[in-house]
C-alpha cells in the first residue's frame, strides 16, 4: 500500500468540499472495509480519502413522514442490526444483518458505503432496490439535494450514478405496512462469504394474489437485476404452490447470470429458482 | 520454593492451563512481527509472472531509484556472496532467488530493500524481466511423462540415504519413487471374488497461518556471525541450513523463536531464513522480511494428490489384496515431499489386515508453487481415497460400511505392509467407541423431501517420522526453582504446557511454576522439529529424562552435602547446605532418540517402521440439501487413540482445530490456478470455515489407551483429527444421496452437478 492523505471532517458540507469533480483518486470513505480490501490488493491507490465517519449528523436512525424509515449514511451495520424501529419497521432488513458478512465487518461498514460500494456482490444493494428505497445525497457547491431510487443507483460492475463529489447523506425505506418481504441468499464457499446469490422479494397480498411485486436479484449481472418478467407474471395471481414454482422456472429460464468465483451460470440459475420459491414462500408467512 | 522429592502431585492428565494464555489474550506476548531491530532495513519480493521461463534478463536499476530505496538485487548479486545458494531439506534444488530459470508463478526473483516496507513495495513495480517461455506441467500424472522437465539434474541433499540413486538424474519429474511389496498380489486379484478399482484427486490447499511468515536476519560482519529471529518450526535446522550455505560453524548462527501464530507445517525447514541472511550479510544491515497473507499462497502448500486404488475382495467382504498408486504433486521445489512420498505412502493401504500388498508411491516436480508438509503430512490424502474405497466397496456388496471395516481391521500383533508388527495402536478400540456413540447399530432416522439425511464413517493411521533426536535441559536454581531449555516450538498447540507438566511430575512441581525457555540454539538444546506430532513422544521422553537425571543429580548433591539419602527437601536447602549460601546450579540432560529400522530397499519392508502409531476416526450425520447441494453437517465426531492424555483440554482443542482444518480442506477450500497464476490468493476468495460453518454437534473422544514408550503413556495427536473428516463426509453424502464424490473440495455445486448428471442418465 502507498502513502496518501486521510482528512477527518465533522461536518459533510466541509467534507464534500474537498472531493473533487475531476480527480477519481480524491475519494469519501465510509467504514472503509471494501475499500481496505482495494487498496491492499493493489486495485486502488488513493492520493486522498476524506473520512465519514465521524460526522455524527450522518449517523442514527429515526422515523420520517408517512412513517418511512431515514438513516443516515454514516449509520454502522450493526446499529441499523440492533435498532427496535428497523425491527419494528423493516424486521426483513434486521434479520438480513444477521447474515451480512460477520460481526467484524458489520460493527465497522456503514450503509452509505455499502450502497455507493457498487460491488455486485452484496446484501443491501438488492433487498433496498426491493425495498423501494432511496439514497438522499448531497453534491458539493449546492444547496439541493438530490434523491435517486436505490434501483436506478447501478449503471455498471462498480459504477454508480454518484458523481465524484457527492456523497450519500441519508438512506429513506418507506413504510412496508401491509407488505410481504423476505431476503434469502445463497453463500457457496464459507457461510460468511459473500452470496453467490440473492434473492429480495417484496409484495402485497390483496384476496390471497400477489400484488405490486418487487423482485431483485443480488450476484447475478453487474448491477442488481429487477426481475421484471417474473414481477409481471405474478401481478395477480393467486398464492399457490404451482404459481410460485412456475415463477422459479420462469425466473431460471429468463436469467442469463455470470459465471464468476461463486458459481457458473448454470449453477446460479439453479439457486435463482429455488431461492425464489423459497423467499416468496418465506414472505407469504411473515 | 519449597519444592521436595516425594511425590505429593499428579499434573499428567490434569486440565492445566497454558502458560501463555494471559499474554496471548491481553496482547503482551510478543511475536517475530513486533519484533523491530534498529537501522533495519525491509525487503519485498519481485515475483515471477510465468510458470516455466528461461531468465534472459532482470533489470533493477529503475526501482534502485526510487527515493527512499536502499538497494535490489537479484540471484547474481547473491552468488557473489553465497556461491551455492540452493537449500531444500531433501533436494538442493530452490535457489534463494531464480537463477536461470523459474518454475512457477510467484517465484521470488529479485528484491528491493527499503527503510520503508511501502516503499520497498512500490519499488518493486519498477523492476522488469525478460523470460524466454518454455512448456509448462501442473497436474502429476503429466508430469511423469511429459516433456517439460522442471530441473535439469535432480540433486539430493544427502540426508535421506533414500535419495542416493537420484544424484545426477535427467530428463525426469519424478522427486522419489516408492515401492513397497508384500505377498503376492497377482494370485490375490486371480483368486478373489471381486475386484474392486477406484481414482480418488485432491486439490491444492495452504495452510493459512494467520501469523504469516516473517523472518529477520542480524548479520555481525565483524564478529562474522548471525542472529535470525524467525516464525519457524525447526530452529535447529535452519541453523544447519544457514551454516551449510554460508560455510560457517552452527555455532556462529543463532536462531531465536518467539511466539508463532500458528504453522500446520508451513513454517518448516527453511523458508524466508536464507533470503533474509543473504540479504543482510550483502548490507551489513538487519533485514527484516514480513510476508503477506497472499504471499504465503506463493511459498508453501499442500500436495495435490491423485490416489489410484485397487482391492482384490472376497463375497465375504475380506480384502485379500490392495494395489495403491499415489501421485505427489510437490510442485515447482521439492521441499519435504519425498518424506511424505515415502513416509505416508507405505500407510496407503489404509488400517486393515491385508495379506498382498502393493504400493508405488512417486514425488513429482511440476509447475506450481512448492508443496510440502501440512498437518498430516500426506495422511490426508491417502484416507480421503482408502476409506472411500472401502465404503463403495461395503455399498457395492450390501455390507454394513462399519462391518466391513470390522472384518478387516488391522489389530495389535499383527503385521502391517511393511511388516512391522502393530503394537500401542487401538484401532479397533477407536472405531468401536466411534460406533458406539453414533450408536450405528440402531436403526437410523432419514428425513423425506428435498433434504436428505446421511451419515458415514472413516478411519485412518499414520506413522511417526523417524527416527529423529530430541534433546533437554532441566536447569534446577538455587532457590530449587526450575527452568526447562528446549528447542521445542509452541506454536499455539501447548506443548510448552505439556513439556512443563511433565517436568513438574518428575521433580514435585507445580507445573505453571517451571519455566519454559523458548527456542534460543544459542541456549536450548537441538531438536529435529515441531512437525508430525512428534514433540510430546520424542521431546517429551527427552524432557523426562533431562527432569529425571536433574532429580538424581539432586539427590548426589544432596548426600555430597552431607543431607543422607533419605532427605526429602526442600531443595533450596541442598543449594544452601553445599555451597553456604544460596548459590549454584544443576543441569539436568535428556536426549531421545527411538530404535528404527529403514526400509529394505527392494521391497519396503521393515520390522520396525515407526516408535509409534497415531489413530483417529471421524463420523458425520449431515442434511443435503438436493436442491442446491448443500451439505449441513449437524454433527461431527472425532475419536482418537493419544496414548494417555497429558492435559485432556488442550487435547480437545487439537481435535477440534484439526478437525475443522480438514473440513475446510473437505468443502471450500482450494487454490484456484490460471496458466499457473493463483487467481484467488487472499482470504476474499479463498474460503477458511468461519464459526457458522462449524458442525451443530461436534464431539471428541480419546480412547483408554497408553504407549508404553511414551511419556507417562502418551503420544502425539496435533493430526489425529484430520484423518477422517473428508472421506466420512464423503460416505455421508453417498449414504444420503447415492452420490459418490471423489474430488476435493467438495463444493455446493459439484454436489448439485453431480446429482444433475445422474438423474439426467
Amino acid at each position: 500500500m502507498q502513502s496518501f492523505e486521510f482528512v477527518d471532517i465533522n461536518d459533510k458540507q466541509s467534507a464534500v468540499k474537498l472531493l473533487d469533480a475531476e480527480n477519481s483518486l480524491i475519494r469519501p470513505q465510509s467504514g472503509g472495509t471494501a475499500l481496505m480490501l482495494m487498496m491492499k490488493s493493489g486495485i486502488y491507490h488513493p492520493e486522498k480519502l476524506i473520512n465519514l465517519r465521524n460526522i455524527k449528523e450522518l449517523r442514527g436512525i429515526k422515523l420520517g413522514k408517512n412513517n418511512e424509515l431515514v438513516i443516515g449514511s454514516m449509520t454502522t451495520l450493526s446499529e441499523i442490526e440492533h435498532s427496535d424501529l428497523v425491527k419494528l419497521h423493516a424486521p426483513v432488513i434486521s434479520k438480513t444483518m444477521k447474515k451480512l458478512a460477520n460481526v467484524r465487518v458489520r460493527n465497522v461498514a456503514r450503509i452509505g458505503g455499502a450502497l455507493a460500494h457498487g460491488d455486485p456482490h452484496m446484501d443491501l444493494p438488492p433487498l433496498l432496490s426491493a425495498l423501494g428505497g432511496i439514497v438522499v445525497t448531497l453534491k458539493k457547491d449546492t444547496d439541493k439535494n438530490r434523491q435517486i431510487p436505490i434501483k436506478d443507483l447501478y449503471k455498471g460492475y462498480y459504477e454508480t450514478s454518484l458523481l465524484l463529489d457527492e456523497i450519500i447523506t441519508e438512506v429513506h425505506i418507506p413504510s412496508l405496512e401491509n407488505r410481504k418481504t423476505s431476503y434469502l441468499k445463497s453463500t457457496t464457499r464459507s457461510a460468511d462469504d459473500w452470496p453467490a446469490v440473492g434473492v429480495a422479494v417484496n409484495f402485497s397480498l390483496i384476496n390471497n394474489k400477489f400484488h405490486d411485486v418487487q423482485i431483485v436479484l443480488g450476484s447475478i449481472n453487474e448491477i442488481p437485476y429487477k426481475l421484471l418478467e417474473v414481477e409481471k407474471y405474478l401481478e395477480n395471481k393467486n398464492i399457490t404452490d404451482e404459481v410460485i414454482r412456475t415463477a422459479g422456472k420462469l425466473a431460471q429460464s429468463t436469467i442469463e447470470p455470470i459465471s464468476d468465483s461463486l458459481g457458473s451460470a448454470e449453477y446460479k440459475k439453479q439457486l435463482v429458482k429455488v431461492f425464489l420459491i423459497r423467499a416468496l414462500n418465506e414472505a407469504i408467512l411473515n | 520454593m519449597n519444592a521436595r522429592f516425594p511425590s505429593e502431585l499428579n499434573v499428567i492428565g490434569k486440565k492445566v492451563n497454558r502458560l501463555e494464555s494471559y499474554s496471548k489474550v491481553n496482547g503482551t506476548a510478543k511475536y517475530t512481527h513486533h519484533l523491530n531491530l534498529p537501522g533495519m532495513l525491509y525487503v519485498k519480493v519481485f515475483r515471477s509472472t510465468v510458470p516455466h521461463a528461461l531468465i534472459i534478463n532482470v533489470d533493477v536499476s529503475r526501482a534502485k531509484k526510487i527515493p527512499g530505496v536502499f538497494d535490489a538485487f537479484t540471484s547474481s548479486d547473491i552468488i557473489k556472496f553465497i556461491p551455492d545458494p540452493y537449500y531444500g531439506p531433501a533436494f538442493l534444488d530452490q535457489p534463494i532467488l531464480a537463477i536461470d530459470k523459474v518454475r512457477y508463478v510467484g517465484e521470488p526473483v529479485a528484491v528491493v530493500i527499503a527503510s520503508d516496507p511501502h516503499i520497498a513495495d512500490y519499488a518493486t513495480q519498477f523492476i522488469e524481466a525478460e523470460y524466454k517461455d518454455l512448456p509448462a506441467v501442473y497436474d502429476e500424472i503429466e508430469a511423469m511423462t511429459s516433456k517439460s522437465i522442471v530441473h535439469d539434474e535432480l540433486r539430493p541433499s544427502g540426508t535421506f540415504p533414500d535419495l542416493k540413486h537420484l544424484i545426477g538424474k535427467k530428463n525426469t519429474n519424478v522427486a522419489l519413487d516408492y515401492h513397497l511389496k508384500r505377498g503376492n498380489l497377482e494370485k490375490a486379484f486371480k483368486e478373489s471374488d471381486f475386484t474392486f478399482e477406484h481414482t480418488f484427486k485432491t486439490q491444492q490447499v495452504m495452510h493459512t497461518p494467520l501469523e504469516p511468515m516473517v523472518s529477520i536476519a542480524d548479520v555481525h560482519l565483524y564478529e562474522k556471525r548471525v542472529t535470525i529471529y524467525t516464525s519457524s518450526q525447526s530452529p535447529s535446522f535452519v541453523r544447519l541450513e544457514i551454516a551449510r550455505l554460508l560455510g560457517w560453524r552452527e555455532n556462529q548462527v543463532k536462531v531465536v523463536v518467539p511466539h508463532l501464530g500458528g504453522g500446520f507445517g508451513a513454517k518448516l525447514y527453511i523458508k524466508l531464513e536464507a533470503l533474509v541472511t543473504a540479504l543482510s550479510l550483502m548490507t551489513g544491515k538487519p533485514i527484516k522480511y514480513s510476508q503477506t497473507m497472499d504471499e504465503q499462497f506463493y511459498t508453501i502448500t499442500k500436495h495435490p494428490t491423485t490416489f489410484k486404488i485397487k482391492s482384490a475382495v472376497n463375497k465375504d467382504g475380506k480384502i485379500i489384496g490392495r494395489r495403491c498408486d499415489v501421485w505427489w504433486n510437490g510442485g515447482a521445489y521439492a521441499d519435504i515431499g519425498p518424506r511424505v512420498t515415502q513416509k505416508s505412502g507405505f500407510t496407503a493401504a489404509g488400517p486393515y489386515d491385508i495379506e498382498n500388498v502393493e504400493i508405488e508411491s512417486y514425488a513429482l516436480y511440476t509447475n506450481r508453487p512448492p508443496s510440502g508438509a501440512l498437518r498430516g503430512f500426506g495422511i490426508p490424502q491417502l484416507v480421503w481415497a482408502y476409506e472411500s474405497h472401502i465404503d463403495i466397496i461395503a455399498r457395492k456388496l450390501s455390507m454394513d460400511p462399519l462391518e466391513i471395516r470390522r472384518i478387516n481391521l488391522l489389530k495389535n500383533g499383527h503385521p502391517q505392509a511393511t511388516g512391522t508388527i502393530m503394537k500401542d495402536a487401538e484401532i479397533e478400540l477407536v472405531l468401536e467407541r466411534l460406533a458406539s456413540r453414533m450408536n450405528w447399530s440402531a436403526p437410523y432416522h432419514r428425513t423425506s423431501g428435498t433434504i436428505k439425511s446421511g451419515r458415514g464413517i472413516a478411519i485412518g493411521f499414520k506413522a511417526s517420522i523417524s527416527p529423529t533426536t530430541s534433546t533437554a535441559f532441566v536447569t534446577i536454581n538455587a532457590d530449587g526453582s526450575c527452568i526447562l531449555s528446549m528447542s521445542s516450538v509452541d506454536m499455539g498447540q501447548g506443548s510448552d504446557t505439556a513439556m512443563a507438566q511433565i517436568v513438574a511430575q518428575v521433580l514435585n512441581l507445580k507445573s505453571e511454576n517451571v519455566r519454559v525457555i523458548n527456542p534460543d540454539t544459542d541456549s536450548t538444546p537441538y531438536d529435529m522439529a515441531t512437525l508430525g506430532s512428534r514433540s510430546v513422544f520424542h521431546m517429551g521422553n527427552a524432557v523426562k529424562l533431562a527432569a529425571e537425571d536433574a532429580k538424581n543429580k539432586l539427590k548426589l548433591l544432596a548426600l555430597e552435602a552431607g543431607l543422607g539419602d533419605d532427605f526429602e527437601g526442600p531443595y533450596a536447602d541442598i543449594f544452601l547446605k553445599r555451597y553456604g549460601m544460596l548459590a549454584g546450579s544443576l543441569i539436568g540432560f535428556g536426549v531421545y532418540i527411538p530404535t528404527y529400522t529403514p526400509p529394505d530397499k527392494k521391497d519396503g519392508s521393515t520390522t520396525n517402521a515407526t516408535p509409534f502409531w497415531m489413530i483417529g476416526a471421524t463420523g458425520v450425520e449431515l442434511e443435503v440439501d438436493t436442491e442446491t447441494g448443500h451439505i449441513n453437517i449437524q454433527r461431527m465426531i472425532n475419536v482418537v487413540d493419544c496414548g494417555n492424555p497429558l492435559n485432556p483440554t488442550i487435547v480437545e482443542t487439537q481435535l477440534s482445530g484439526a478437525s475443522i482444518m480438514q473440513l475446510g480442506f473437505s468443502l471450500t477450500e482450494i487454490m484456484k490456478l490460471d496458466n499457473g497464476q493463483v487467481t484467488n490468493a487472499s482470504f476474499s476468495d479463498y474460503k477458511i470455515p468461519g464459526f457458522n460453518d462449524i458442525p451443530i454437534i461436534f464431539e471428541n473422544e480419546m480412547v483408554d489407551a497408553y504407549q508404553s514408550n511414551g511419556p507417562f503413556g502418551a503420544k502425539g495427536v496435533g493430526e489425529s483429527a484430520t484423518f477422517g473428516v473428508s472421506p466420512a463426509i464423503a460416505n455421508a453424502i453417498d449414504d444420503a444421496i447415492g452420490i459418490r464424490m471423489t474430488e476435493l473440495p467438495m463444493t455446493p455445486e459439484s454436489v448439485f452437478m453431480a446429482l444433475k448428471d445422474k438423474f439426467s442418465q
